[in-house]
């Protein structure tokens, strides 16, 4: 080829360079400063979008469903407030109210105010633990302290009437736990909710109220935030309500659907409260949603307390409790969301199969599906908003 | 005799770099005690509180003889010796910084006539030493980091850099000594001198921002962004090389604020009454501390910006509004 | 609840249909589980798929008590799906037999399905037809067994046998 030919099909050759660049698989977790524990994301990133995110799960997985059936009923009660510890007596309620559906026992009215007012309590623990724990993803350290400077309040009061912070296991099949502190050495009183305990709460509720108003505006108000948290990570109702996603997050997507309205698990039917919803479903709405939530428990709360009947604290059972075959399904609002247990009792001391629906399970089902396509610094504000505990997730 | 010796060039010299390099630590111990402390206070905490007795003012001190004895790290896979040698490079770009400080008009360690052309020049060399130490720590996350870093530390040189543009125009020279002057000789009403931060209030914003931007803090710092990539390109280091990180950073306070004060605030002169030039240093010191009070405040308020956002507000909005900084200044400058 | 389960029952054809302690429970065949899932989306407005799991009948166990009477042995498959306006729930139950159990997956009605089924599969050993990913999700990839079935010993208990009927336990001066 003479040099004219040459330089003749030089001018032909168009020459493309692409920059070849491959998937990077990224693995977050399981030991990670921000994933709600031990939860392990292989993501797929190409360059800082995520193509593919799956979750590996099972890293707490304590088998709760087996072991529950070599434990008493008093035993599992034990067990279940560390499924979602960060609420811990919300675990409790909906597995009492279903042993005791079986067994045909009520608890009293006095035992349902007080477990309505405990259950709150629990929620306004985990939402203001969310409250912390969400702008701290995002980088922002201080709401966290304001969060759970409030928090611990809240916990010295469950602790006050329990004994426990985070795992009150306060509930007997019949009503709560009412020979506090009585013993064999001690006259058996029936003691009932330790002194001030109305008073302080009230004034909990008080600086509760005042902190959200003050999360409102500083980490609702806050332009950063604002543009962190709108837009992101959009959850459209028909696909929340197709995976099973409940509470929240739920709400947060438009979809009004409470089951403190719709359950008879606990006397809701007395108190008048609202039930928040977001318009768009992205985090920020998610974040708001809970806002609203601690505005509302604390009404809850407050309308409790001034309406609670004065009675025994628990039904009368016998000592070693046997319930009857039956099958019962019965869910709860749990601050995360729909918590239920389906509890097949075949006459034995403890359950013959205890299926434990948890609700982050279901919650973080959707995280393949919202993931796609968004950016890596906003998988942790989407998964921040979801607001799961692997406790929950795991089982 | 010490006259003779004050006149040699060697030991002036020697004595001064000696009392920069007793200054870096001590500045960044004290502005690091700062910021835990006011950090502290604001998130209804107390801060280091053991340490040393009731105020926890050893905190620091303890902190550093921890991170000397700890064993010295370093990945199987990482290049060695572009690992060792990034924390030199970040923190050689801060302490190169001191060398042009005026603490007053004749406490400087050489007042170049390129002053503020020096400092800006001389702060990019950090962004090589993120990126080498992303790069040779051998992990996904720093890399992630370091690239991170790269981005936004050359994002935000040219609002900078533009920024300090309308100073320079308005004080006919780039030394920082002369810029000081300049500002105690402009006597915009009556016979006071006047802060540029007064003629300057957009240029003083755009290079507060991208000054903590420089520095990699909140908002700014998803380079770091300890809940998603567990502090980035610093992951992998431990001992005295995180510590050569950490004493940068604060380090980097240190000179950031003092050029801005120096540059906006009118430095070591008092502006609004006459004082002897040997309290130059204390007035400094002053408004040093105002800014780094600042730097904290902002830094615990606002949660951080994301990657893309950042770039935007950098290009979109920084650069044309320092560039009509510069047009206004200019047209005013001619005009007046 | 009952008139509401009639209707349902009815309209997928069940085989049987209770209302126990205020839940709904509806039977229905293996060939209808799909079917009936789509009927119950489809027209009765139940789109919320709150859990699908199973229970394993079986009257010899190896861990905790045996049933009363004896029982019928089988997996018991239950999904339970629901609205989101009024909180109905019903349980679409179907029995499925221990050896070679298979279904089809609810994954086209549900996508929530997904996990759940993922989780009834290791736990139970159950097939299910169609799902698009069965991979183990809580248990490590190498685990040998199922442990929800009645037959998977637990070897704390092997070790140390249950204690039988003991409810509350004494005072520590109480043994002398």
């Amino acid at each position: 080829m003479t040099d004219q030919d040459f330089m003749h099909h030089l001018g032909d050759v168009s020459v493309s360079i692409e920059l070849e660049t491959e998937d990077m698989t990224l693995n977050i977790g399981p030991q990670h400063p921000s994933t709600h524990g031990v939860l392990r994301l292989v993501a797929k990133v190409d360059g800082e979008i995520i193509t593919d995110v799956e979750p590996v799960l099972g890293y707490m997985h304590r088998g709760y469903e087996k072991i529950s059936e070599v434990r008493t009923y008093p035993q599992v009660t034990a067990l279940v407030n560390r499924i979602d510890w960060v609420s811990g007596y919300a675990n409790e309620i909906p597995f009492i109210v279903a042993a005791e559906k079986l067994m045909g026992v009520e608890a009293p009215e006095r035992a349902q105010y007080i477990r309505v007012i405990l259950t709150e309590m629990a929620r306004l623990a985990s939402h203001l633990a969310f409250m912390g724990s969400f702008p701290l993803e995002l980088g922002a350290t201080t709401p966290l302290m304001y969060a759970f400077r409030d928090r611990e309040r809240i916990l010295d009061l469950i602790e006050s009437v329990t004994g426990g912070r985070f795992h009150p296991n306060f509930n007997r099949i019949g009503g709560v736990k009412s020979n506090a502190g009585a013993g064999k050495t001690q006259k058996k009183a029936s003691q009932d909710l330790p002194a001030g305990f109305f008073t302080e709460t009230l004034a909990a509720m008080d600086v509760v109220d005042a902190s959200c108003d003050e999360m409102e505006t500083l980490v609702g108000g806050n332009e950063i935030f604002l543009i962190r948290s709108k837009g992101v990570g959009v959850l459209p109702a028909d696909i929340a309500v197709s995976y099973g996603v409940s509470g929240p997050i739920l709400r947060a997507s438009g979809v009004e659907f409470d089951l403190r309205k719709t359950e008879d698990y606990l006397p809701y039917d007395q108190f008048d409260f609202d039930i928040p919803t977001g318009e768009n479903g992205d985090s920020y709405d998610r974040w708001y949603v809970r806002l609203q939530e601690i505005r509302q428990s604390a009404r809850i709360i407050r309308q409790a307390i001034e309406g609670i009947p004065s009675g025994p604290l628990r039904a009368k059972v016998p000592l070693i409790i046997k319930v009857p075959k039956g099958e019962a399904y019965v869910r709860a609002e749990n601050p995360k969301g729909e918590m239920g247990y389906y509890l097949v009792s075949e006459g034995g001391q403890g359950p013959y199969r205890l299926k434990i629906r948890s609700s982050s399970f279901s919650n973080l089902s959707i995280l393949p599906w919202i993931l796609e396509g968004v950016l890596l610094p906003d998988l942790l504000a989407v998964m921040g908003s979801l607001d799961f505990v692997l406790g929950d997730v795991d089982r | 005799m010490i006259a003779e010796l004050m006149a040699n060039f060697w030991v002036v010299l020697g004595l001064k770099l000696g009392i920069i390099g007793l200054l870096v630590p001590v500045s960044g111990l004290f502005i690091g005690y700062a910021e835990l402390k006011i950090s502290a206070h604001m998130q209804a905490r107390v801060g280091p509180y053991f340490a040393g007795g009731r105020y926890g003012w050893a905190q620091l001190i303890a902190d550093g003889i921890k991170f000397f004895q700890k064993e010295d790290l370093i990945p199987d896979e990482a290049d060695r010796p572009v690992f060792k040698w990034a924390p030199a490079l970040v923190l050689l770009s801060s302490v190169s910084l001191f060398l042009v400080i005026p603490f007053s008009d004749t406490l400087v360690v050489r007042d170049l006539d390129i002053g503020i052309f020096f400092v800006l020049a001389i702060s990019s060399v950090g962004t090589i030493g993120v990126m080498m130490a992303g790069w040779a720590s051998a992990n996904k996350y720093s890399l992630i980091g370091a690239l991170r870093a790269a981005g936004q530390l050359i994002a935000y040189e040219l609002p900078m850099v533009l920024s300090v543009i309308g100073v320079v125009i308005l004080a006919e020279t780039m030394s920082l000594n002369g810029i000081v002057e300049a500002q105690a000789n402009f006597h915009l009403i009556g016979e006071v001198g006047t802060p540029f931060v007064l003629l300057q209030p957009l240029a003083f914003g755009i290079f507060m921002i991208s000054a903590i931007a420089e520095m990699s803090r909140a908002p700014f710092d998803m380079p770091l962004a300890e809940s998603e990539i567990v502090t980035g390109y610093l992951t992998e280091y431990s001992g005295f090389r995180f510590l050569f990180f950490f004493l940068g950073e604060f380090a980097n306070m240190f000179t950031f604020s003092a050029i801005a004060a120096t540059l906006f605030l009118g430095g070591y002169d008092p502006m609004f009454f006459n004082a002897p030039s040997i309290t130059g240093p204390v007035w400094l010191l002053m408004k040093i501390a105002l800014v780094v009070f600042v730097l904290i405040w902002v830094r615990w308020t606002w949660p951080r910006f994301r990657e893309d956002q950042l770039q935007r507000l950098a290009w979109k909005w920084l650069v044309p509004l320092a560039l009509l900084n510069i047009v206004i200044t200019a047209t005013a400058k001619v005009v007046f | 609840m009952e008139a509401f389960g009639a209707e349902f029952a009815q309209a997928v054809g069940a085989s049987g249909h209770t209302v126990e302690h205020g839940t709904l429970k509806v039977r229905v065949s293996n060939q209808q589980w799909v079917a009936a899932a789509t009927v119950g989306r489809d027209d009765f407005d139940l789109v919320y798929l709150s859990y699908v799991s199973a229970i394993d009948w079986a009257n010899d166990v190896a861990v905790g008590d045996a049933p009363e009477e004896p029982v019928e042995e089988r997996f018991e498959l239950l999904a339970a799906i629901g609205d989101v306006t009024e909180g109905r729930l019903v349980h679409l139950s179907t029995d499925l037999p221990k050896d070679g159990a298979s279904i089809a997956t609810l994954t086209d009605v549900y996508p929530g399905a997904n996990w759940h089924e993922r989780e009834a599969a290791e736990m139970f050993n159950i097939a299910f037809e169609g799902h698009p990913n069965l991979t183990k999700i809580y248990l490590p990839d190498g685990f040998e067994g199922f442990p929800l079935q009645k037959s998977f010993g637990l070897l704390a208990r092997e070790v140390k046998p249950w204690p039988g009927d003991v409810d509350v336990e004494g005072l520590p001066g109480d043994h002398e």
